[in-house]
């Protein structure tokens, strides 16, 4: 364990120090968790009460925080849960539209005030809406985070083989939805 | 006649079409430091008060240990009586000494 992250688990550890670490906690890592989210839920909205929901969690929990994986992995595996938890919440709501979640996300992807982007970057998005949830979550994070088979093992809980798998098929079902006939 | 276009994934590139609103990040962290109780302006200072009391001391210090330095070595010396001296004449304006002078000069004609 480095030195910082130790001095880091420390003082979340101690009472008198806690709320200061968290705070520099939440300013450290609150845009890569957000950026996490977002992705999944794709909703501005949505993903800050999902990445609320997140911190809150981790607050009241540090308790329970036994220090067996570093204080990201932690945080990471938090907003994970959190969003396919969001995700799954808004399927039941949806359960009885006649459109169907995929379309109600889309919807999100047409409409929010916050997106915006190039016809191919659209495309794209739609395209990965077609994964079912765990697998966009491996994709979103290998195709645009970069994060190792290994981190991400630590992260959800997959074997590292079944991550592989889940991202190469990911990649030719999208590939194929950009084929093109002319 | 349909021709198929194979794109890869390399082609399409990883920008996101999405946005924030502006300063989200700052507000969201200090709503999260209320949410927490937590006081970010009181304990983000950097000085406490024993710190201030260091300073000061450090200060007086530095003030004082010139005077003292000096007071010390007025007793050593001609170069001690020559700063005397020196610090004499600094009081005295220069308009007094060229009239007191001129007197003894003329007294001794």
């Amino acid at each position: 364990m480095d030195p910082t992250e130790k001095d880091l688990q420390l003082q979340l550890s101690q009472p008198k120090r806690r709320a200061a670490a968290f705070s520099s906690l939440v300013r450290s890592y609150q845009e890569r968790l957000y950026w996490h989210i977002r992705k999944m839920v794709l909703s501005h909205d949505d993903a800050n009460d999902v990445l609320q929901n997140t911190f809150m969690k981790a607050w009241n929990g540090l308790d329970g925080f036994r220090g067996d994986s570093q204080v990201s992995t932690w945080l990471y595996r938090i907003a994970t849960n959190e969003t396919l938890t969001f995700l799954a919440n808004k399927r039941l709501r949806n359960l009885q539209s006649i459109d169907g979640d995929e379309d109600v996300t889309l919807q999100n992807l047409q409409a929010d005030t916050y997106i915006n982007g190039t016809e191919l970057q659209l495309k794209l998005q739609k395209a990965i809406l077609t994964l079912p949830d765990k697998q966009r979550l491996v994709f979103n994070m290998k195709y645009f985070d970069d994060i190792t088979y290994e981190q991400m093992e630590n992260i959800l809980g997959t074997s590292v083989g079944a991550l592989k798998a889940s991202y190469h098929h990911a990649v030719k079902k999208i590939e194929k939805i950009f084929s093109e006939e002319d | 006649m349909e021709t198929k276009k194979n794109i890869s994934l390399e082609e399409i590139g990883k920008e996101l079409p999405f946005s924030v609103p502006e300063n989200y990040f700052e507000q969201f962290a200090n709503q999260i430091d209320k949410q927490i109780g937590y006081n970010s302006t009181r304990s983000h200072k950097i000085f406490r008060p024993w710190m201030y009391a260091a300073a000061a001391v450090f200060v007086g210090v530095m003030v004082l240990t010139p005077v003292f330095y000096t007071n010390n070595t007025q007793h050593n010396g001609t170069k001690n009586t020559d700063n005397y001296e020196t610090y004499v004449l600094s009081q005295v304006d220069e308009t007094a000494l060229l009239d007191c002078y001129v007197d003894n000069n003329n007294s001794k004609k």
